[in-house]
């Protein structure tokens, strides 16, 4: 009786142990970012909880020109979308399309061998002049093409009109205007302009806005890594941006992000500088044209060029997508007029294609000001360098953020260039 | 059956005499036999914990962006130690560790000392208690309402009259590690208190009493005769602070992110911001293996220097 006792033991743990074994080897498997090759449909992955009806539509319009439709899926943390993509790019697990971002993030991730090239689809949307061509560069790597825009946002200050009519001024078309201006929202009573580092990356937002409308050049070069953050404009920049926050003109540096779209639309901030991107949430809370309006932030100096910083996100293909011809077809479509009215609708954002016009009044008013000005575009900071000097970079921004004084301007712009010079060095290395 | 029965009391009488040389055979096949019921715990320590700690070890000797990997020796170690950051990260790390040993443990201690004998401490406990039942990221929120520069903090610094500080609490060193060591507190004292509630319920009245026939009383009885018999639970009290106060992440990361500048960091935000923000896995893993070196070793000599006191 013992025996067969200890002979059924061993079997069940001998089953056990299977079980385990087999368990691991289904885990291996893997909680797939989706390799489901559906007839007819082509899978996304995205950090955009926002986008994931967009998408949807964008599909349906997709599948009307002979395509497939999109089955988006959804991680909301960035940093956790990041470690899913480079996980999962390079295997059978990876969806067949991926929402990055452009410039040297883009070309982080294509250097890689993970993407598919999509310079035909691009040249074809050259050709039917569904896409600004100079733009190629940012979304490119070694010459060729990589990810599809998405939308184009600009970079713009949002204002609070109610605020405005209240204080008794309009947006400003001079420098001198944006100070005068910020001078009697804050007699009033009313913080005039959003800042935060709370969230980490916005803290490079008036850093670039500031350096851009004071030497769109220098920024440019900057961003390249052909001028030094420890250069005389760097200084000045710095400089000017301190002096905003002498004067009070700032929120503290610790307010909550998430509470942006609040503050500006109950007017206790008069004024937010944001991509066009940040529309849909403000449109979405139910704020309309009586409610808000944008304007480029004017140069500093009289005679510098206009500049606007430009943000892309892109859709990409994973080389090892399950439904590679599909999802390369679906990236010819992309940026024909009937997806793209569809998609930018949806999402309140500029489409990168110029011949859509989007039925939202204040991205009008963008567009108008941009035809207008005919601003250099610039890219933004957060895809214009390599993303560890980025990543770090907005660290020593957040610090001069809570200590924005004279004395801090030099410590800060030295630890930059040396991040930079280090940086710098590592990706070319690599390249 | 009867047989078993009757060779029961025989094996009772000889319980004190050494089983291994009664049977041999016997012995060696229950050892055996034992394999294949360890095998499934080995298999899923080995595979969840030391196939990984092997494999982060290895990492961490390489430079690795999450495509390419390409082995470099100890460079990634050089370069820590060699960073202003990461130095900032291990001394932040040792002041959350002083910060915990003395706030929740202290207080846990006092806490249960003072309500056990208390009338209505059973209630009074409660708010000490009931936060520990609150994830990390719930406390974060929280405490976030309330120190940002316009929280709940201020406003009611406002509201009384006075002036908030104008560094905000989350905005410089040491200020901000300061406040979340203490928002952390409130929240990990709940479990310290519970388990000095079971060490007090453990002493034997006998001894108290004894004590207060000797003519003790107040502090002295507590230093003297209570304190002593916690010893076994505050090794374990003291041992898990520890290891908490190592491992601390959410609060920090949803309080300041390590900020401004990284000057809140410690190894354990460093670890996740070298990895999944800057994709440099092998200085995430470096971090990781400094970080786990002193997680084993302040564990080991702690608790191996109190086992052997005890």
């Amino acid at each position: 009786m013992t025996r067969t006792h200890i002979g059924l033991k061993r079997l069940s743990a001998a089953a056990a142990a299977l079980a385990v074994v087999i368990s691991l080897g289904a885990c291996s498997q893997g909680s797939s970012s989706g390799s489901g090759s559906e007839e007819g449909v082509i899978t996304l992955n995205g950090d955009r909880a926002d986008f994931t009806e967009a998408y949807k539509t964008a599909g349906d319009a997709l599948k009307e020109l002979g395509g497939s439709t999109i089955d988006p899926r959804n991680v909301p943390s960035t940093e956790n979308y990041q470690q899913v993509i480079r996980s999962s790019l390079q295997t059978s697990s990876t969806t067949d399309l991926v929402k990055w971002w452009n410039g040297y993030r883009l070309q982080d991730l294509a250097r890689s061998g993970g993407l598919a090239d999509l310079s035909s689809q691009w040249d074809d949307a050259v050709d039917k002049g569904w896409v600004n061509p100079d733009s190629k560069d940012s979304f490119s790597y070694d010459g060729k093409v990589y990810g599809m825009p998405i939308y184009k946002s600009f970079w713009v200050i949002y204002y609070n009109k109610h605020v405005f009519e209240d204080v008794g001024i309009t947006a400003p078309t001079t420098w001198d205007e944006f100070l005068s201006n910020n001078e009697k929202i804050k007699a009033a009573g009313v913080t005039p302009l959003f800042a935060t580092q709370e969230a980490g990356w916005t803290s490079f937002i008036w850093f670039e806005e500031i350096l851009s409308k004071l030497d769109p050049d220098f920024y440019a070069k900057l961003m390249n890594g052909e001028a030094k953050y420890t250069d005389d404009t760097a200084q000045e920049a710095l400089r000017i941006w301190g002096d905003l926050y002498a004067k009070g003109y700032f929120t503290a540096p610790d307010v909550a992000w998430d509470n942006e779209p609040a503050l500006f639309q109950e007017g206790t901030v008069a004024q937010v500088p944001m991509g066009t991107w940040r529309n849909g949430i403000f449109v979405s809370n139910g704020m309309t044209e009586a409610d808000y309006g944008a304007y480029l932030l004017p140069v500093i100096n009289e005679g510098t060029d206009p500049s606007v910083i430009v943000e892309s996100g892109v859709l990409s293909v994973a080389e090892k997508a399950p439904n590679r011809t599909a999802a390369l077809k679906a990236m010819g479509d992309w940026l024909n007029p009937d997806v793209q009215s569809a998609w930018v609708n949806q999402i309140k954002d500029t489409s990168a294609n110029p011949t859509v016009v989007t039925d939202d009044p204040t991205l009008a008013s963008v567009s108008e000001q941009v035809t207008a000005e005919k601003p250099t575009e610039l890219v933004r900071f957060w895809e214009a360098g390599p993303p560890p000097l980025i990543e770090g970079g907005v660290q020593f921004l957040a610090s001069f953020m809570v200590n924005p004084t004279e004395d801090n301007i030099m410590p800060t712009l030295e630890k930059l260039q040396d991040l930079a010079d280090t940086e710098w060095a590592a990706w070319k290395a690599a390249e | 059956m009867v047989s078993h029965v009757a060779a029961r009391p025989a094996t009772v009488e000889n319980s004190t005499v050494p089983r291994r040389g009664g049977a041999p055979g016997r012995s060696r096949l229950t050892r055996f036999s034992a394999i294949p019921f360890l095998v499934p715990a080995l298999a899923l320590v080995g595979v969840m914990l030391l196939v990984p700690f092997a494999s982060t070890v290895y990492q961490s000797f390489t430079r690795d962006n999450g495509f390419t990997s390409e082995f470099i020796g100890i460079d990634n170690y050089v370069r820590l130690f060699a960073d202003q950051g990461f130095l900032q990260s291990l001394l932040n790390t040792v002041m959350w560790t002083v910060g915990t040993l003395i706030l929740p443990v202290g207080l846990g201690l006092l806490i249960a000392v003072f309500t056990s004998s208390m009338r209505g401490g059973r209630w009074l406990r409660f708010a000490f208690i009931l936060p520990y039942a609150l994830s990390g990221a719930a406390t974060a929120v929280i405490w976030g309402f309330i120190l940002r520069s316009d929280g709940a903090l201020n406003q009611a610094i406002d509201f009384i009259g006075l002036t908030p500080p104008t560094s905000g609490w989350l905005l410089e060193w040491p200020g901000n590690t300061i406040v979340m060591i203490v928002a952390n507190t409130w929240q990990a004292t709940g479990v310290t208190v519970i388990l000095f509630l079971v060490g007090l319920q453990s002493i034997p009245k006998e001894t108290v009493e004894a004590g207060q026939l000797d003519g003790a009383s107040g502090m002295r009885l507590f230093w003297h005769v209570v304190l002593p018999q916690l010893r076994p639970v505050t090794i374990v009290v003291i041992g898990m602070s520890i290891a908490n106060s190592l491992r601390v992440f959410d609060l920090i990361w949803l309080l300041t992110k390590g900020g401004p500048g990284g000057v809140s960091e410690t190894l354990a935000v460093t670890m996740y911001r070298e990895t999944f923000i800057v994709s440099d896995y092998g200085s995430g893993a470096a971090v990781a293996v400094v970080l786990a070196v002193i997680v084993v070793a302040s564990s080991w000599a702690y608790l191996r220097r109190q086992l052997q006191k005890g």
